[in-house]
């Protein structure tokens, strides 16, 4: 393989909000063109993440190059390198779609020759050309992503990073996305830069996974390396009644099973061949005075990597603590 | 069971909570009253004092001697005016005309000579009429500074001695309802800068777009200095239609010079410009639009009861008089005020302009300093 140069170079960057470390002493690289992605439960730090590495938020300490500058330090020549898809529909909502892209690609400072030609390219190819002289206001949340996306192309970033690009969006509005974004990598040799809670974003996107969880990266690699590191090939997993400690180290001990581990009255057993194991496992947990309520069966995946590594499931983080002065429109400055 | 009239306790509830949750929002309801009630008591209806009056005594004899005694008197005592001689006639009207003295008493050279001979004395006050509140009290002052020699020295005399006031009007009646004018103007830009300019960095705050265009190279100045431009195109654009349409309501006569259009339009553009910086100072760091809601009240009662747009600066407290000296809109007041009802060239409200320039670049400073280009 051909040697690459690295798109990002992150070390040891934190980021604390009070008493709160929203990012803690991350460190990973990104290659160019490469589709990298963070993964992780929301209020992992993935957008204060994002947000430092796209010059929003300043880190507390610790470094981050970004194209071809540091973030802090030349934050304005990081910009011109990047394009970034908030999480938020960031789009003017009072002007139509063509105007959002062409101010945007004026505060660029895009000729009017490029943009002539470059703006209704980008629209055509999002699937917007029709709505273009429309008002975002009234797109709907799918048309919006997809003007965020086309828009922040319109410079023709090196770097692109989204976070969070398909949540919220219907199963096929995120399909389009992906494609999309697929496309981009391969044709125009774009570093992508992703964040997402969504497993099967993860899986079908990138070619490595960062797995972020409470601020800090549990493990790095392709999604393949990262489930070849999970002891078999299946997951079962049975809700049972009566669970006890005897019945799951009597699961465990059986020839075939790898590995066991229980989590709100459900077992999740590590097989190779799950369809087959399942009705011993059954019997098992029978003779041990149990009794098998519901049960499946599933390749692993990703979000077994993350069980794996975190002991838990991804799981949606309790709410985040509010400065008293929010409501009275006084910044605070906490992460999301 | 289902209680369907108790529905209405959540919908209670649930705003009682959110007041509850906005700390300024209570503080404001509840000091904002309070303000009006300090700002509008003191500057309103209070007795004028320290009004400039010029004097040229050009007489040398004892009489006049003795109505400057009076005057001084009056300048001691009920603080209505507060002197400033000059050597002649001259002088004092300039000095009128260009805005430093309220009005002006010319005592002429044959004063005292006509008391003694009974020759019908008589003494001229030069009155800026365009503040008719102001040149009311100091006309009244004056005349009781002349009454008193009468009865001093002119009592046996028949009425005929009398002394003459002859007040002489420098420019045409500004009747009160006009004298509102340059104020609404004020007003009208006052609420132009407000929902200008920093108000949209707010408002993209609150609707969380702002991160778009932080996103992208744009610098803290070309922010600042864009969204001030666009605010001043259209404030301007409001006053300037305010003006027109506030004139033909009032009836105000205006000569037509260019110049003198002009001069009012740069004002009007300087003024915008220097409550835009302004606005961006006070709303730079500011995410919720309710905010601006509530500033726009204090900043209005601070900013315009004390301009001198509605009654005469003269007659506020000292504390209120040294605030009038910093707060832009009485400048703007003034100058507009000179511009409209006395004629006045831009030489005559040259202090006028140099602090709305001062103020205008100490606040665009500062609002580029303080602007956050993160989130």
């Amino acid at each position: 393989m051909l040697q690459r140069n690295k798109a990002v170079e992150v070390s040891g960057i934190t980021k604390r909000f009070g008493s709160l470390i929203a990012v803690d002493n991350v460190s990973f690289d990104v290659m160019e063109g490469e589709i990298f992605g963070f993964l992780g439960p929301n209020g992992a730090g993935k957008t204060t993440l994002i947000r430092m590495l796209t010059t929003l938020i300043k880190p507390t300490s610790g470094e981050a190059t970004v194209g071809c500058c540091d973030v802090t330090k030349q934050p304005a020549a990081v910009r011109r390198e990047i394009g970034v898809v908030p999480q938020a529909m960031t789009s003017d909502l009072d002007l139509t779609g063509f105007e959002n892209m062409d101010i945007y690609a004026r505060f660029y400072g895009i000729s009017s020759k490029e943009r002539k030609d470059r703006i209704p390219y980008l629209l055509e190819t999002v699937g917007l050309s029709a709505r273009a002289n429309e008002l975002v206001a009234a797109y709907s949340g799918g048309m919006r992503r997809r003007l965020e996306i086309a828009r922040v192309l319109v410079h023709r970033p090196k770097i692109l990073f989204l976070d969070e690009p398909t949540i919220g969006l219907d199963p096929q509005s995120r399909r389009v996305v992906w494609d999309f974004l697929r496309k981009l990598m391969e044709e125009a040799s774009i570093t992508i830069f992703i964040t997402t809670h969504y497993m099967e974003e993860a899986e079908m996107l990138c070619s490595r996974v960062a797995i972020i969880d409470s601020g800090r990266i549990v493990v790095i690699g392709s999604p393949k390396e990262l489930k070849s590191q999970i002891p078999g090939n299946d997951i079962v997993s049975l809700a049972v009644e009566n669970l006890t400690d005897i019945l799951v180290d009597r699961v465990n001990h059986l020839p075939f099973v790898h590995k066991v581990n229980t989590e709100d009255g459900n077992v999740r057993i590590y097989v190779d061949h799950g369809a087959q194991d399942l009705p011993l496992l059954i019997d098992e947990v029978k003779s041990s005075g149990g009794k098998v309520l519901s049960a499946t069966v599933h390749e692993q995946s990703l979000e077994d990597v993350f069980i794996h590594y975190t002991g838990k499931s991804i799981r949606e983080e309790e709410g985040k603590k509010v400065s008293f002065l929010v409501g009275a429109g006084i910044p605070q400055k906490w992460g999301r | 069971m289902r209680s369907d009239g108790l529905r209405v306790l959540a919908v209670i509830e649930r705003d009682l909570k959110k007041f509850r949750r906005n700390p300024l929002v209570i503080a404001m309801s509840v000091l904002l009253p309070l303000i009006y009630l300090v700002i509008l008591g003191h500057s309103f209806q209070g007795k004028l004092q320290a009004l400039p009056l010029v004097v040229a005594n050009l007489d040398s004899g004892p009489y006049s001697r003795n109505v400057m005694d009076n005057l001084r008197a009056v300048e001691a005592g009920p603080k209505t005016f507060s002197l400033v001689i000059v050597g002649n006639e001259k002088d004092a009207i300039d000095g009128i005309r260009r805005g430093k003295y309220k009005a002006g008493l010319i005592i002429p050279p044959d004063f005292s000579k006509r008391v003694a001979l009974k020759g019908r004395p008589e003494v001229g006050l030069f009155l800026d009429n365009t503040d008719g509140i102001s040149s009311e009290a100091v006309k009244n002052a004056v005349m009781g500074g002349l009454r008193s020699i009468r009865s001093d020295y002119v009592s046996i005399r028949d009425k005929s001695d009398e002394i003459l006031l002859r007040d002489i009007t420098l420019y045409k009646q500004v009747d009160y309802y006009e004298s509102l004018v340059p104020g609404v103007v004020i007003m009208a830009i006052f609420l132009g800068t407000l929902t200008t300019g920093a108000f949209n960095i707010v408002m993209d705050r609150f609707l969380g777009v702002d991160e778009s265009y932080l996103l992208t190279p744009l610098s803290k100045s070309d922010i600042v200095a864009g969204l001030i431009i666009s605010g001043l195109f259209i404030t301007t654009i409001i006053a300037v239609v305010i003006l027109a349409v506030s004139m033909l309501m009032t009836g105000i006569h205006f000569s037509r010079s260019p110049q003198q259009f002009a001069s009012i339009l740069l004002i009007i553009i300087l003024t915008t410009l220097c409550l835009l910086s302004l606005m961006f100072v006070i709303l730079g760091r500011i995410n919720h639009p309710r905010v601006v809601g509530i500033l726009s009240g204090f900043l209005n009662v601070i900013l315009f009861f004390p301009s001198g747009a509605v009654y005469p600066i003269a007659s506020f407290p000292q504390w209120l008089k040294t605030f009038a000296k910093i707060n832009p809109e009485a400048y703007a007041v003034d100058a507009l005020k000179g511009l409209l009802f006395k004629g006045a060239d831009l030489a005559s409200i040259a202090t006028d302009i140099a602090f709305l320039l001062v103020f205008t670049m100490v606040m665009m400073t500062t609002a580029i300093m303080t602007f956050r280009r993160t989130l």
